[in-house]
């Protein structure tokens, strides 16, 4: 746990070296990308959100702050066994110990940023101690749910190093197939399953519930979302055991 | 006395590098083409049962690619044995080898916590250590610099005093004792003389056989993964010489052309040649003669005469080059 934490702060040192800004860096890409699709989109689907454009851009923050975290850690997880493999080779270590650490440094600046204005956002828009008491519940399940991607990914590109590229292809396919900019509304009924099925969309969903939604909550949208991320952890732990055995001949 | 490292019946197959492709297209066409193909592995260490006291000091010899370097693996806890089971009792030093583990980005001193940590050492602990490793490496003034501004020796020098600076019981060396330049590399053999005065258990690694007939005990002569002798130093310098005696003969440029002649496998060997007394390769094979510089190239060689053959060990790898040979 220790070494967790300590190469977390080693790799917050080395992304954010010589940046006056620090951390704050990682609040302008969900920000910057709220705008844009604000200006884009924002008059064309507000009547799906009650008229409201401010609606909107709070639903398509929320979503963002999903899905960059989720494909910001698991990018950046994906080559650190192979990248600590002379490591490795010296020293015995846990090695599932990198791409968590490398989670848990996305996470710090994530509890920096985004995450609290999620939760400003929440008491704000819903009056509901209960949804904001739950909040934390929704962040535990996407921290899940990336770490587990995290693990299962930076064991199969020991493997495969073409890993890398085809996830730059199934992450972007998750996010454009999740309601995100767009309402689930405007896609048609037999694809809107896949919206229940997408993990990502998911957590997007079990987010927003509790952050910007009113009235009875619904238990299984944050159920389901939670299910998921405990189901792929496990998978992806399972995944990077089975694997962990056959690394050194490839590092 | 206790024991300090335990093998029974300990083997280890690794896969071989050259049916690697690392990639997932390919191996999906593989499997749909020609069905799953196991992983072609070679045994590394078969078989190898032995005991080491605490306090003992053991010298590992044997020609490239016998296990040697695979045997502190395992001991390390870097591998983990095939079959059979490794155990060790005491804290262990990295295996230290040039400098690799570094974070280039990183100053001198958050690399050293973060190794020392790495290492299983409390943080606050290695703070404590930080100047004495600085004082010992010679790196004090340099220590907010981002460690890639340090030269190949500095780094070995930093290594070195990270690796023995926090006393392990057990201290693995792997040919460490090139490490920096003559008064460094005599600094570095006074403090290994103290953990070899100490009940400090070490295993070292090396090619270098009056050192270690001169400093072990006890040797361990292995090849091809198995263990040959086991006992007095000086025996088993004596058993490994008398079997590569051709290796051992190759001093001069004459012995080269002599032993590429008797065989008909690649000869490859680490020379000096030239006026300049530049540093190259020397191969042999299929009665060519080569001349591969340090950057790669590769030249016809016409006379041999004047090569001077620093290293003695036949090296099995042929380097990277795009040559018919």
């Amino acid at each position: 746990m220790t070494f967790v934490r300590v190469a977390a702060m080693r790799s917050i040192k080395i992304r954010y070296r010589g940046s006056i800004l620090g951390v704050l860096w990682s609040f302008t890409n969900p920000l910057l990308m709220t705008a844009m699709y604000t200006v884009v989109f924002g008059t064309a689907f507000s009547r799906y959100y009650d008229g409201s454009i401010v609606r909107y851009l709070l639903s398509a923050f929320v979503g963002l702050t999903v899905v960059t975290f989720f494909l910001n850690s698991t990018a950046e997880a994906l080559p650190t066994i192979v990248t600590n493999g002379a490591l490795l080779n010296k020293i015995a270590l846990p090695p599932a110990a990198f791409p968590l650490s490398s989670v848990a440094a996305d996470l710090i600046q994530q509890l920096c940023t985004t995450f609290p204005a999620v939760f400003i956002i929440a008491i704000v828009v819903t009056h509901d101690p209960v949804r904001v008491a739950l909040i934390p519940l929704a962040f535990i399940g996407l921290v899940l749910l990336t770490a587990g991607f995290s693990l299962a990914l930076s064991a199969l590109y020991v493997f495969f190093r073409d890993v890398s590229y085809l996830w730059g292809v199934a992450g972007f396919m998750l996010w454009m197939t999740s309601p995100l900019f767009y309402p689930a509304q405007v896609a048609p009924e037999r694809i809107r399953v896949w919206f229940r099925i997408n993990p990502i969309s998911q957590q997007i969903g079990a987010l927003r519930e509790l952050a910007l939604q009113q009235g009875p909550i619904h238990y299984a949208d944050i159920g389901l979302a939670f299910g998921t991320a405990l189901l792929a952890f496990g998978l992806g732990v399972g995944l990077f055991r089975l694997a962990r055995r056959r690394f050194m001949d490839l590092l | 006395m206790s024991r300090a490292i335990e093998f029974s019946s300990v083997s280890l197959t690794r896969r071989t590098q050259e049916e690697l492709y690392y990639d997932l297209k390919r191996t999906l066409l593989n499997i749909w083409r020609i069905g799953r193909v196991g992983a072609r592995r070679h045994t590394v260490i078969d078989g190898v049962t032995l005991s080491i006291d605490h306090g003992e000091k053991v010298g590992i010899i044997g020609p490239n690619g016998s296990g040697k370097s695979t045997l502190l693996k395992l001991i390390a806890g870097v591998l983990l044995p095939t079959r059979g089971t490794v155990s060790v009792s005491g804290s262990l030093s990295p295996l230290i080898e040039i400098g690799v583990g570094f974070d280039p980005d990183l100053t001198l001193v958050d690399n050293i916590i973060y190794y020392g940590v790495l290492l299983g050492h409390d943080e606050a602990l290695v703070r404590g250590h930080v100047e004495a490793i600085l004082d010992f490496a010679e790196l004090a003034d340099i220590r907010e610099q981002p460690t890639k501004t340090l030269s190949s020796g500095m780094s070995a020098r930093l290594g070195f005093a990270i690796a023995t600076e926090f006393r392990p019981d057990i201290l693995l060396l792997d040919e460490v004792l090139a490490v920096g330049d003559e008064r460094f590399r005599r600094k570095c053999d006074a403090r290994i003389g103290r953990f070899w005065d100490a009940h400090s258990t070490i295993i070292l690694v090396s090619h270098d056989l009056t050192y270690v007939a001169r400093t072990c005990q006890r040797v361990i002569w292995i090849d091809g993964g198995k263990i040959r002798f086991d006992g007095e130093a000086d025996v088993a310098v004596q058993r490994y010489l008398s079997t590569v005696a051709t290796s051992a003969s190759i001093r001069r440029g004459e012995d080269l052309i002599a032993l590429a002649a008797s065989t008909e496998d690649p000869v490859l060997v680490r020379g000096a040649s030239g006026s300049d007394n530049e540093l190259a390769i020397f191969l042999v094979r299929n009665g060519h003669r080569w001349r591969i510089s340090a950057n790669g190239e590769y030249r016809r060689a016409v006379s041999w005469e004047n090569v001077l053959v620093v290293e003695d060990s036949v090296i099995e790898q042929v380097p990277e080059g795009d040559v018919a040979l």
